[in-house]
Formats: structure tokens, C-alpha cells, sequence
């Protein structure tokens, strides 16, 4: 029952390269940015690293670069500093609503953008004691060979949790990623999959460095449902983009978190562009989410509610973004 | 009366006299205490939900380097418990384990590592059992006993009957039934469980440092579970992070603790984390409550006939004491004289449940005010109205012979009804939003206590000596509900002592008197009175040495800012170090006593169980909540609380103010999103952590308007009643009238979780819609 971090080491390289390299030469090992959801996770017996870089010591990640071609944020910035950054407020507000609604203050103090990105998929099956998942005979995600939430499936449904992906992905963000093999630049959709065990599309020992954002983004909300208005992850959230054109929708793209595996842009959206944000519209706004979105029991809050919770999160908030 | 005019310390607003050290960091709480000279003590907790132990083997992990001790079920002879007619708890099972973390075995070793490691060595065979999670699978008839003395399942079961009830209802203009479901909650005290256990092997003496409520409580359970002289075990109490009733009774880790420490021959610090806190739980169980009420046509109650379930988890714990309380606190706060009751409290394999805040009143209360305003509104009443039309008259005794001796819920209904301007806002706020109110009641202290001496019910002693200082010496708990305040308050007031003078030492039970402890709200009415006792005391032994210096007659003396002086003279008078130091002459320090003993006649009637509810003085509560609904994420908002407490009179009302928000916030959060959840396929406590049992945060936290209503009770000190748990039940009732108010859904079952509002807010939809389109076919 008692829970005590096990022995690890704890490395602090200087730059990117050397902490990729560090990776490279252990195969126990894990990178560590705020440790706000890594470290409870090890404390419970999930990981078991024997060696954690800390990214704490690259300067280089903790920059915020807003300029003529669009903003990079530094995957090791920490949420308390990017809510409080005026470039980004004044550019990409959404960013900072949805910053704000991470967790609780001291969480924010610590937790990074690229933590929070890369956020763990979240289930009550997996976000339990040793003792808990042990008793269970674990879980799909981790030391187990069953999915609780769906015993027939061949794969994890543990649900992805972060809050800034949908408004990054309705952004059209891109994420800049290093590893042993050098560094790329992926768009943010190719960077989730819909397997919560597996769900970072990344390879052995790389990791998110920067996320970058286009110069023009279009009118942007991020709206989260949670049960207490701190602390909890969400249960749906919904990021809205719409650009009017008069009396037509000029552009709009919808983003979900909470409901899934990984965020998602809700396909079936583009082909309501260039009409007018009608009811009927709406109601298909609504429609497309619901049946895109697809909650389990990862959570005590029923998937029902969530389902249709996400649907009129995003019918309202494109409503009151087409209205102004 | 003891009452007293406000101004020198009693009624004044106070901060609490522990608090500095609280705010400061300084205060030392049970797992602060120095352990690096203890070892690591850990306890191996059953994974299964319902089954026969057939094999233990725990030999892998006493051979363990760095293990000092392995303790079992083998290790003791003796159940623990709160009545000894229904003690069926052994601190680490025997036999059988009937919930899942129910300690098995523990282990004391060199550090937490080596401990942790001892515990995945420890192999136990189980034969599976049928686990039950609900009152139906409970009481199946053929499902497996928990306990085979208790057939069905029933720890308790309690039928009281008052009154013709049948004449009642066909009195009633209107009688209508309803059902509630109230979801399981637990206290969440901030600070998990924590003890140290040191075991002197020479002289075979222990001492128990820990996280109680009620030291005295422990201290029995570890005479009769350790099998030692009492006067060789000392119980102390450091600094408690809150109790809610979590620990008014002994706890398993507790008695685990002293028994490693002895299995060790030294010292063994115990720190149960936030998930086996969960497990340890004894909070206010799952409970169905079918009740049925008969008005006439004013409001007025003709009868009421009430059957509840309690599942109070997989032992007796408080249980009986609980399904008792739940009857008995029908009455008590309106005029009722016709009522059955039916009570069950039945074993599933879930952590024993217990006292929490409003013990046994709460869920049924709940019921009893959703349906009166369910009810109100049929007969087209105002809710304040209802409420109105069954009020009683202090001192009256109620049908199930508890006495009611002062009574202000007659002031608490005018102060919410005009501080939240009901007539003119009820019904009459924009879409989405709505008003509901309800009111409650509860005791101040139980009038028995469980274990009967024959002693006081409270005794407190004060000690003077060569400094000038005064200390009180008391065994009441000061869990931060503000006791030892009150006690310093309570003796400051009669010898009109400057507060700073008064030091309080309590609950070490070498040093302290005995106290049964902080539950059912009984330290401010009976330590208060005992406190109040022995102020007296000592003000007649520095009212003499006054006198005796002043060559004065004692009852010529006046004191004033401890200047004590011949009444009318003009003499510059002693100073209270002049006064202490005479006093001292002959005798040297001096110690005084103060006690209190509640009178037969306020123990409860005659029938069975009669002395569960019955107290010296009730307090009473009503609550107006105002919500917002936002009907697309089912989300409720509290936005505003007008609530009003009868509590006597007011010792310290910044404490007062302290309790009473507490026990709205408590109640908001049973009714808003609190609920302990267990896999209904296996027992596995579901909601053991922060995140997933989800209690408010200060996000959610509505502002709360308290009036403090004064209905002083004759026998009170200082004319005081109970101040925290009275109003807690009101505003579960009031909150879910008030999203009546606002949506048109009577939601019966707690807590009103969003999935739950969309889903019953979805369905009255497709309603209104088939009902429309019935009506345009028509």
C-alpha cells in the first residue's frame, strides 16, 4: 500500500541534443519536464524509470518567440508563464484560456507546454495505486492484457486529457520534436493516434522541443467541461475556430479533448463552410461531434452525458463566435 | 441561565487559540512528529472484496533484511468497536476479509522501502466469495452472510412507531410518498491518518500519539485489544487536521501501530496515505429513503411513515447508533404526532461507514424536506409557510420523548426569508436560475454516553500556581472545530481573566482529564459547562484571597480587568499577581475542578433505543441556496447561501461563522459532486484519490451569508448550543428545490452530478416535446 518513489537517477543536460543522447544510452529511461503527472505516476508504480532527464536545464526549450512568421513556444515553458505572456494573449487568446483551465495553480507552476501536450491518457483503471492495479490484475495500458473500460478490445482506451491540443489544433499548429536521430517538424493531428497506450506518434527517445504556430489564426474559444472548476481534467473540451464572411461562415474548424484517445479536428466540419450558421447548421455542428467523439468509462462521469456535452459545447460557442 | 452580558470574553469574537500555530507552520500534526528513530511501520491491505483466508504466509517477509516485525490477525485476541454488544471488527481480519483494504497484516522495518518491499512478499490463499455492492444483492436470500450471526445481512434492523399513523393519513387532506437516494460520502479531513506508536519493553508501557477525536476511546480499545493494564498506555493528541467524524471512533491503524511497536520493542510510525484513508473511511453511507407524508390543506403534518436503508459497509462500526439517530431525528424540529419508522442497516463489502457531520440525520432529513416542498408546492403553499405551520413551542418533549427546551427556527426562517428577499425573487429569476430552501436540527452532545461510568459527562480541571499563569487542563479534542478555545473562553469569562493569561493543555492522558471527545457536538455544551464549573471554583478561591487580603467579606469583592477591589471603594484595589500569590499562601499551587453531568430526564423514553437523539439542547437551521444552471452541460452553480443557525447563545462568533460555512460547504459537496463509487463487478473502490472523489473547491465555493440566531437554552453555557453540524442537512434539500426552481426536475438522487442533469434533462425534453406534439394532434 505505502507508496515511495523507487530509486532512479536524475540527469540535467544543457541541451536538447545531449538529453536525446542521454536517452539513446539508457534503455529505463524517461524524460521529465514539470513532473506534475509523471512523478505521481512512478509513485504509483506506473514506469518504474531508472534513469529521468530532467529538461529542466535547456534554456533554448523555455523561450517564447513571437514574431513575423507566427509564435514557438518552447515545449519546456511552463503554464503559469504562458498564461501570463501578452504576445501570446494578444495573438492567440484561445492559448491562454486554455492554459488557465489546466489543473490548479501550483500544478500550472510546474506542469510545461510540452507536458501538458504530451499529456498521459488518462483512465480510472490506470490512474491508480499499485496495490489498486494489482488487485485488478492491471490494465491493457500497462503490466495488463485487458482493457476494463472494454473488455473485447484489442486496444487501450484510456482518454487523452490535455487542454491546450484542441486549440493548437484548430490553430493548425506544428510541433517541433528531437531525438537521437536529429530533429523534425511534425503537424500536430500526425503527432496523436487513437490508442491510448500508444497514442504520441513519436519514435524511441524523441521528444516535443517547440510548438509553432501560424502567423494568422482564425477567431478561436476553448470552452472545458469538468465537474469543479479546478483541479479537474476534462471531461470534453471543445476548441472552436469560425471566421464570418458577412453572412456566411467564412471558415471554422472544431477541435475535441477528454472524449477520446488523442484530440481530434471533427472531420465533416469543412463542409459547412461558405453556408450560413443556421440551426440546422448548428444542429449539425452538434451531430458531428457526437458521433465523432467516443467517451468510455475512463471517468466516474458518464459517457452519455459527456457525448452530448461535447456536442453543445461546440454548437455554442460557434454560435456566439459567428454572433461576435 | 448562565447567561452572560457580551463584552469580556464569552460572546466576543475571538480568534482561536491554537491558531497561530496553525497559520504559521508551527503546529506539529501526528506524521510531523519526530520518526527518525522509529521504524517505518506498513500494512498489507486485502485485494479481494469478499473472502476466506485459507493460507497467510508471511515467513518471506519476516526474513526480510531491514524487517524488524510482521504482525496478523494471529497477533490479537480481540474485536474493536464502539458498542460492546456489536464490536465485530478484529484491527487486522481473521478468517475472513469482507472489504477490499481491509488490513490483513503489517510490517515494521528499518524504512518505508524495506517495508514496501515486505508487503509484496507477503502471500495469501483465498477462497473467493460472492461480494455485494447493493442492498438487493445484499439481502438475496441466498446470498453469503458477512457475518454469520447476522442473518440477511442485517446489522440492525429498527421499527419505533409513535402516535395512530393511520388516523394520521386519513386526516390528510394530501399524503404523497417519495424515494431519495443518497450516494455514499466520507469526510476528507485534510490530513491523512498518521500515528506513532512507542512501546517501552522494560517497563511495558505504551504511548500512542495520534489523530483522534476521542484519545479516551482509544485508549479503552488498546486495554482491551493489547491486553494491558490501562494505567500502562498513554494516549496522546497532537495537532488534528480535521476529524468530521472520521475519527470518533478507534480506527484499525491505531491499534496496528501499538501492536508493531510491541512486536518491535520500540517505536513505529504508522502514515496511512490519502487512497488507505479512503479505505479507513467510516463515512455517511449509501442510504434509500422511502417516506411518506400526510398535510392537510394549511401544511399541517398529520403523520409520516418513513423506511430507510442504510448500507453501512462490512462492519458494525457506529451502524446501530446511525440507523437509530436516523428515526429518532424525525422529530425534534416541527410538531409531529403520528410516525412509524423502519429502519435497516444492512453489510456490504465496502469499508465500515460511521459517524460524519449530522450523524444519522442527514439523508433522511433530505428526504423529509424535498418531499415537504414537493408537497407545499401541490397544495399551493409558500415553502417558508409549510415549514411555518408545524413549529413548536419550547420546552415541549417530542412523541418519541426527547425534550425541546429552546427553539429559534421560528427566527432562523424570518432571517433567511429577508436576508435572500424570497417573496420578492422566488420564481420570479430568469431562465436557468432558482431559489429553494429547507430547514434542520441537530444535538448538542448525546445525552448518554456509549460507555456508562457513572462519572460526569465532562470534567475539567484549571491550574494556578507561583507564575500567575492559568492552565486548563482538558481531554477534549480539538480537531480545529475551536474547543480549547471555547474552554479558555468559557473560565476567562467567569474569573474575568484577560484571555492571554489562559493557557489550554490538552488531551495527553497522563496530564489531562479524561473526555469522551469531539462527537456529536458535545464539547461546547459539556466541556463548556464544566469549564465554566471550574472557573467558578477558581474564582472563589481568588474572590477569598482577595477578600482575605482586603480585609473584606468575599461577596464584597468586585473584579474588574482582573483588578479585584471592595465594592464602591475607591481603592486602587490587588492586582491579579497580588491576588494569585496570597491565594498560593498555606497551600501552593492550586488546582481546581469543574464537571457536568447531563440529568436523567434528558436521556430519551423509554422504548428500545431511546436514548440515540436525545440531548440537552438542539440547535436548528434553515438555508436558502440560489443556483444556476447551465442546461447544456448540466452543470449547477451555487451562487449564493443565505443561512441561519440557532446555536444559543454565541460564545465566539467568528467560530461560529467558521462552523456554520462548514457545514454548508460540507453539505454542498454531498449534494453537488461527492460520492464514493465502488465497482459494482468486484468491490474495487473507484473514487480512492483526489481527482476522482470529487470534493468542492474553492472555485465552487458560494459566497455564504450567516445569521447567527440566539434561542439561548436554559441549561447551556452561557445559554450555548451546538454551532456546526445543525444546518448541514438543510441545504442538500434546499439545493435541489432550488434546481427544481430553476429546471422543472426534482433530482432525488445525490449528488447532482452533470451526467446525471443532462441525461434528466434530455429526458424532459423528449417529454415536453411528445406532450406538445400530443397537444397540437389534439
Amino acid at each position: 500500500m505505502t507508496e515511495v518513489l523507487p530509486e532512479f537517477r536524475v540527469v540535467r543536460p544543457a541541451t536538447a541534443q545531449e538529453a536525446a543522447a542521454a536517452h539513446r544510452d539508457n534503455e529505463g529511461a524517461r524524460y521529465l519536464a514539470g513532473g506534475t503527472d509523471l512523478i505521481p505516476n512512478v509513485r504509483r508504480g506506473i514506469g518504474d524509470p531508472d534513469l529521468l532527464i530532467d529538461l529542466g536545464g535547456i534554456a533554448d526549450l523555455k523561450k517564447i518567440e513571437v514574431g513575423a512568421n507566427g509564435a514557438r513556444i518552447g515545449a519546456g515553458v511552463t503554464l503559469a508563464h504562458l498564461a501570463k505572456n501578452a504576445q501570446i494573449a494578444a495573438a492567440y487568446p484561445a492559448v491562454i484560456t486554455a492554459a488557465k483551465s489546466i489543473a490548479g495553480p501550483g500544478h500550472r507552476a510546474a506542469g510545461t507546454v510540452g507536458g501538458n501536450v504530451c499529456l498521459d491518457t488518462r483512465c480510472v483503471f490506470y490512474n491508480q495505486s499499485q496495490w489498486w492495479r494489482e488487485s485488478n490484475n492491471f490494465c491493457l495500458k500497462y503490466k495488463g492484457d485487458t482493457c476494463h473500460v472494454a473488455p473485447k478490445s484489442t486496444y487501450c482506451h484510456a482518454a487523452y486529457s490535455g487542454d491546450l491540443a484542441p486549440v493548437l489544433l484548430v490553430m493548425g499548429a506544428q510541433v517541433e520534436v528531437t531525438g537521437p536521430e536529429g530533429s523534425r517538424t511534425i503537424a500536430l493531428p500526425d503527432l496523436y493516434g487513437e490508442d491510448g497506450q500508444n497514442y504520441l506518434a513519436l519514435k524511441r527517445g524523441e521528444f516535443v522541443t517547440a510548438v509553432l504556430l501560424p502567423k494568422d489564426v482564425l477567431p478561436t474559444v476553448y470552452e472545458k467541461m469538468r465537474v469543479r472548476g479546478a483541479i479537474d481534467f476534462p471531461l470534453a473540451g471543445v476548441a472552436v475556430a469560425l471566421r464570418r464572411d458577412g453572412d456566411k461562415i467564412g471558415d471554422l474548424k472544431v477541435a475535441v479533448t477528454g472524449t477520446n484517445s488523442r484530440p481530434f479536428i471533427v472531420e465533416g466540419i469543412e463542409e459547412l463552410v461558405g453556408g450560413p450558421l443556421s440551426d440546422e447548421v448548428l444542429d449539425k455542428i452538434g451531430d458531428l461531434v457526437q458521433k465523432q467523439v467516443s467517451p468510455m468509462r475512463t471517468t466516474l462521469v458518464a459517457p452519455f452525458g459527456r457525448r452530448r456535452i461535447a456536442a453543445a459545447l461546440a454548437r455554442r460557442q460557434a454560435s456566439a463566435l459567428f454572433a461576435g | 441561565m448562565n447567561v452572560v452580558a457580551r463584552g469580556h470574553a464569552a460572546g466576543t469574537r475571538q480568534p482561536l487559540v491554537d491558531g497561530v500555530e496553525k497559520v504559521t507552520g508551527r503546529a506539529k500534526y501526528s506524521a510531523d512528529l519526530p520518526f527518525a528513530d522509529a521504524y517505518a511501520g506498513a500494512v498489507y491491505r486485502s485485494p479481494y472484496a469478499h473472502a476466506e483466508i485459507l493460507e497467510l504466509d508471511v515467513s518471506a517477509a519476516r526474513a526480510l533484511e531491514g524487517v524488524i516485525a510482521v504482525v496478523t490477525g494471529d497477533d490479537v485476541n480481540h474485536t474493536y468497536g464502539i458498542l460492546p454488544i456489536a464490536m465485530n471488527e478484529y484491527c487486522m481480519a481473521k478468517g475472513k476479509v469482507r472489504y477490499r483494504g481491509e488490513p490483513v497484516a503489517a510490517v515494521a522495518a528499518v524504512d518505508l522501502r524495506t517495508a514496501k518491499k515486505a508487503l509484496s512478499l507477503i502471500k495469501m490463499k483465498v477462497r473467493e466469495l460472492p461480494q455485494y455492492q447493493t442492498a438487493e444483492a445484499a439481502q438475496a436470500p441466498d446470498a453469503v452472510l458477512l457475518h454469520d450471526d447476522k442473518p440477511g445481512n442485517i446489522e440492525r434492523e429498527v421499527k419505533h412507531s409513535f402516535g395512530d399513523v393511520a388516523a394520521g393519513f386519513a386526516d390528510a387532506d394530501l399524503v404523497r410518498e417519495g424515494t431519495y437516494h443518497c450516494g455514499e460520502v466520507t469526510h476528507l479531513h485534510m490530513e491523512p491518518h498518521a500515528c506513532l506508536a512507542e512501546f517501552d519493553d522494560e517497563r511495558q508501557e505504551l504511548i500512542l500519539k495520534t489523530c483522534s477525536q476521542v484519545p479516551y476511546y482509544v485508549h479503552l480499545m488498546l486495554e482491551r485489544c493489547m491486553e494491558m493494564d490501562s494505567s500502562k498506555i498513554r494516549v496522546i493528541k497532537p495537532f488534528v487536521g480535521g476529524g468530521f467524524g472520521a475519527r470518533t471512533e478507534t480506527l484499525n491503524f491505531e491499534i496496528i501501530a501499538c501492536l508493531l511497536a510491541r512486536a518491535a520493542k520500540g517505536k513505529v510510525a504508522l502514515h496511512l496515505n490519502r487512497e488507505e484513508t479512503f479505505l479507513t473511511h467510516r463515512g455517511r453511507q449509501e442510504t434509500i429513503v422511502n417516506i411518506k407524508i400526510g398535510l392537510t390543506k394549511e401544511g399541517k403534518i398529520t403523520a409520516v411513515d418513513q423506511m430507510v436503508k442504510q448500507l453501512g459497509g462490512a462492519y458494525a462500526g457506529y451502524g446501530i447508533v446511525t440507523i437509530l439517530y436516523s428515526g429518532s431525528l424525525l422529530h425534534g424540529i416541527y410538531d409531529i404526532q403520528a410516525s412509524n419508522y423502519h429502519g435497516q442497516r444492512i453489510y456490504v463489502n465496502r469499508p465500515p461507514c460511521g459517524a460524519m457531520r449530522g450523524h444519522g440525520g442527514v439523508n433522511m432529513r433530505h428526504a423529509f424536506e424535498s418531499l415537504l416542498d414537493e408537497m407545499a408546492e401541490e397544495l399551493g403553499l409558500d415553502p417558508f409557510a409549510v415549514r411555518r405551520a408545524n413549529l413548536l413551542t419550547a420546552p415541549t418533549q417530542t412523541l418519541n420523548g426527547l425534550l425541546v427546551t429552546s427553539y429559534g427556527l421560528d427566527q432562523c426562517l424570518d432571517r433567511v426569508e429577508e436576508g435572500s428577499k424570497w417573496k420578492e425573487r422566488w420564481g420570479k429569476l430568469p431562465k436557468g436560475k432558482g431559489l429553494g430552501m429547507a430547514c434542520s436540527h441537530y444535538v448538542s452532545g448525546a445525552a448518554k454516553p456509549v460507555h456508562w461510568t457513572g462519572e460526569p459527562h465532562a470534567t475539567v480541571n484549571v491550574k494556578m500556581d507561583f507564575d500567575g499563569g492559568v492552565t486548563i487542563l482538558t481531554g477534549a479534542a480539538d480537531i480545529g472545530q475551536g474547543s480549547s478555545t471555547v474552554v479558555a473562553l468559557a473560565v476567562a469569562e467567569v474569573c474575568k481573566l484577560d484571555l492571554g493569561r489562559i493557557r489550554v493543555i490538552a488531551n495527553d492522558s497522563a496530564v489531562t482529564p479524561k473526555d469522551n471527545g469531539s462527537y456529536s457536538s458535545r464539547v461546547t455544551y459539556m466541556v463548556g459547562n464544566a469549564a465554566i464549573d471550574a472557573g467558578r471554583a477558581l474564582n472563589d478561591v481568588l474572590v477569598a484571597a482577595a477578600a482575605a487580603k482586603l480585609d473584606a467579606k468575599p461577596e464584597d469583592i468586585e473584579v474588574e480587568n482582573e483588578t479585584y477591589r471592595v465594592a464602591g471603594s475607591q481603592d486602587p484595589g490587588l492586582t491579579f499577581k497580588e491576588v494569585c500569590a496570597q491565594a498560593l499562601v498555606d497551600t501552593g499551587c492550586i488546582t481546581v475542578k469543574g464537571t457536568f453531568t447531563v440529568p436523567t430526564e434528558f436521556q430519551g423514553g423509554k422504548h428500545r433505543g431511546a436514548a440515540v437523539g436525545s440531548t440537552m439542547g438542539f440547535s436548528y437551521g434553515a438555508v436558502v441556496c440560489e443556483v444556476d444552471v447551465d442546461e447544456d452541460t448540466g452543470l449547477v452553480s451555487v451562487d449564493k447561501v443565505w443561512v441561519a443557525h440557532d446555536c444559543g447563545f454565541a460564545i465566539n462568533p467568528l467560530s461560529v461563522e467558521g462552523q456554520v460555512e462548514g457545514a454548508i460547504w460540507m453539505g454542498m459537496g454531498q449534494a453537488l459532486s461527492e460520492v464514493t463509487t465502488f465497482n459494482a463487478k468486484n468491490g474495487l473502490p473507484m473514487h480512492a484519490n483526489l481527482l476522482d472523489y470529487r470534493v468542492p473547491t474553492i472555485v465552487e465555493s458560494p459566497p455564504i451569508e450567516t445569521y447567527i440566531v440566539e434561542a439561548n437554552d436554559p441549561n447551556g453555557p452561557f445559554g450555548a448550543k451546538e454551532a456546526s453540524e445543525g444546518a448541514l442537512p438543510a441545504f442538500m434539500a434546499a439545493f435541489t428545490a432550488a434546481i427544481y426552481n430553476a429546471t422543472g426536475l426534482r433530482i432525488n438522487t445525490l449528488p447532482v452530478t452533470p451526467d446525471k442533469l443532462v441525461e434528466a434533462l434530455s429526458k424532459k425534453q423528449h417529454r415536453d416535446k411528445v406532450e406538445a406534439a400530443k397537444r397540437s394532434n389534439a
